[in-house]
């Protein structure tokens, strides 16, 4: 495909909307699809921008669900706060996506924030003192959360404006895998693969190990602080039980299994995993499950990490690199597409 | 006579009570091949490590193109235009070649602020300058912005950066090899893509760390005439560590011996060769006998003929 240099920029953005805004109008109106495929497009949002880290920069943080919360209860607030204001001189509908983005974006913010006042101290260190401090970050969070009165307590947030849709959560989804693909791409996402690859070859070789790394936990941060803020603006209630520790190492799993580095890799995998839960619950119901409802719902819930701990085994076993290692799932799949390989980027 | 571009004075580093270094120095001009030899255990790779930033001395002081740097990160270092392989091969191995070099082939197109501009701020503050760190970080975002949206300019930029990548790998006959990840190369090909990954860096100054390790004789014959069209072409200094001492004594003008973190001899290779100190730390009897050189008859206390 051969694009002039100002075209290549833009139209994936037009592309994407297209297709979006398409998809808005056939499957909007369809709730529970609407619902499944935001939670899986929150998870998506997770997986890639963990995998900027974890994957790329061969860093590992197991705080995710962290910065998630930080995103969530940012951009809860905020709608919370300004949902009986409109814009004026919008129709309510467009005001609402308007406080939509701004909200998302706040959490984004403020993620990113936290990111850097967490990264820097830990990623001038080499070694596994991320993943311990973003664990502590996690767990901080949550304890915060669940002790202050603005943010509810334990009982959380409840009555935010439900103002996301197909379209802004996929929206999300392709602006992470937009941003992860051109970093890979570029100077920058070449610097982060020598970090993972060498940190003292990288640094000899005129690489910013240490400022490369926390921009890399920076960005990640933020697209968590956006996952978050789509969450919190179509589930009914956020409570300090969505963010716990369980939730980070999910995404961790997903990246893991995806393969560490590779973009589609998390991307099928997040997928995959959220997916999964759902078909276990339909499985349960074709074999005649005794009772619907909260029973099964919770039988659903405890074998789920039963099946994750034994997936996860059954890959290591299989293939230890991941689903599809450091590629890309085109580097793998199209043997009959006469393509030669690139290399990483 | 061209500038000093690397200076070593007094240079020493001690690891708690061990003395790994002491009283190191050491001058590179432009053109400059010098060798730094001596037994398994001298000192020469923590020189290296010394003089890139990896370790910061203890005693002395280092300036590279005129610049102290003691202290600095090896990152900052590399800026000032110093570069190095490494003794065990680190490539990132699972990178192209190509890659391989890009990732050392740093724009000099800063977005905001110049280059020039920050390391005169910088020169002027002595280093510490939070407003060059300032312009520096704005850079960055900047920079960051332009890959995310994939910019014209940006796009240019990298053309041009694979272009210099291209011609690097070039230069050390490896374009054969552009799109292969970098373990799956042989011996002597990762050796030399880890030089033309240094050189990516645009040096002034190249260390190299045992090249010819693990070469058979007719590449390390090869090694010899690339290190000298090299610092020709590329107007380099050079600083060599190696074992192979046909190779040193036939590419160095300049040998500086180490023997327990000691300068025990510098000089041209003729002397040093026959150096008795460095005969009995270093080269041993049978190197001589095999070169056809009289055994010295060794009194204990024979003075030090160091220059």
């Amino acid at each position: 495909m051969t694009l002039g240099p100002r075209l290549r920029g833009v139209v994936p953005v037009v592309l994407a909307i297209a297709v979006l805004a398409l998809a808005q109008l056939l499957f909007g109106h369809l709730p529970f699809f609407v619902y499944l495929a935001s939670i899986v497009g929150v998870n998506v949002v997770l997986a890639v921008s963990l995998n900027i880290v974890n994957g790329m920069t061969g860093q590992f943080s197991i705080g995710h669900a962290g910065f998630m919360a930080v995103g969530a209860y940012t951009a809860g607030k905020m709608s919370l706060l300004i949902k009986d204001v409109a814009i004026s001189g919008l129709p309510t509908a467009v005001s609402d996506q308007v406080q939509l983005v701004g909200t998302l974006l706040a959490g984004g913010v403020a993620a990113a924030i936290c990111g850097f006042v967490v990264g820097l101290p830990s990623l001038r260190l080499r070694g596994d003192y991320l993943a311990i401090v973003t664990l502590g970050f996690g767990e901080i969070i949550r304890v915060v959360v669940q002790n202050l009165d603005v943010f509810g307590r334990a009982l959380g947030l409840s009555g935010i404006p439900q103002t996301s849709s197909l379209f802004a959560v996929w929206f999300c989804v392709f602006l992470v895998i937009l941003v992860a693909r051109r970093i890979v791409g570029s100077t920058h996402g070449r610097s982060l693969w020598a970090i993972r690859e060498d940190e003292v070859a990288a640094e000899a070789m005129g690489v910013d190990t240490t400022g490369y790394k926390v921009r890399a936990f920076v960005i990640s941060s933020f697209f968590a602080g956006v996952a978050g803020g789509l969450f919190a603006h179509f589930v009914p209630i956020i409570n300090p039980g969505s963010f716990t520790f369980v939730k980070s190492i999910e995404v961790v799993v997903m990246v893991v299994a995806g393969g560490l580095g590779s973009t589609t890799g998390a991307i099928v995998a997040a997928v995959f995993l959220t997916l999964l839960p759902e078909a276990l619950r339909s499985l349960f119901l074709q074999l005649g499950g005794l009772d619907t409802g909260a029973s099964l719902a919770q039988k659903v819930d405890q074998i789920r990490m039963p099946v994750y701990g034994i997936l996860l085994v059954i890959l290591m076993l299989v293939r230890p690199q991941g689903l599809f290692g450091t590629r890309e799932i085109w580097d793998i799949v199209p043997r009959w597409w006469p393509r030669s390989r690139k290399g990483i980027t | 006579m061209s500038e000093t571009l690397l200076q070593a004075s007094g240079v020493g580093i001690e690891f708690g009570g061990l003395r790994a270094l002491r009283g190191f120095d050491l001058e590179i001009r432009q053109g400059d091949l010098k060798g730094l030899i001596g037994p398994n255990g001298a000192g020469k790779t923590t020189a290296f490590n010394l003089l890139t930033g990896v370790y910061v001395p203890t005693q002395g002081e280092i300036r590279v193109c005129g610049e102290r740097v003691n202290g600095r990160q090896p990152h900052q270092i590399n800026h000032l235009g110093l570069a190095r392989t490494f003794q065990n091969i680190r490539l990132f191995r699972a990178l192209t070649a190509l890659d391989n070099v890009r990732v050392a082939c740093l724009s000099d197109e800063r977005p905001l602020f110049s280059r020039a501009r920050i390391d005169e701020l910088r020169r002027r503050t002595g280093g510490r300058s939070s407003v060059a760190s300032a312009m520096d970080a704005l850079n960055n975002y900047v920079d960051w912005w332009r890959a995310l949206l994939l910019t014209p300019g940006f796009q240019k930029e990298e053309a041009e950066l694979t272009r210099r990548a291209e011609e690097l790998l070039e230069v050390m006959g490896l374009s054969h090899r552009r799109d292969e990840e970098a373990r799956n190369l042989p011996y002597g090909e990762q050796r030399r893509l880890e030089i033309a990954r240094a050189l990516g860096t645009r040096p002034r100054v190249l260390l190299l760390d045992e090249p010819a390790a693990g070469m058979n004789t007719r590449e390390k014959a090869d090694l010899m005439v690339l290190i000298r069209r090299l610092r020709d072409q590329f107007s380099l200094g050079l600083l060599v560590i190696e074992h192979d001492m046909k190779l040193v004594m036939g590419i160095c003008e300049d040998i500086t011996v180490l023997d327990h973190g000691v300068t025990i001899a510098r000089g041209a290779p003729e002397r040093v060769r026959q150096d008795p100190k460095v005969i009995e730390a270093y080269l041993g009897d049978s190197y001589l006998a095999s070169h056809g050189m009289a055994v010295p008859t060794r009194t204990p206390t024979s003075e030090t003929p160091s220059a």
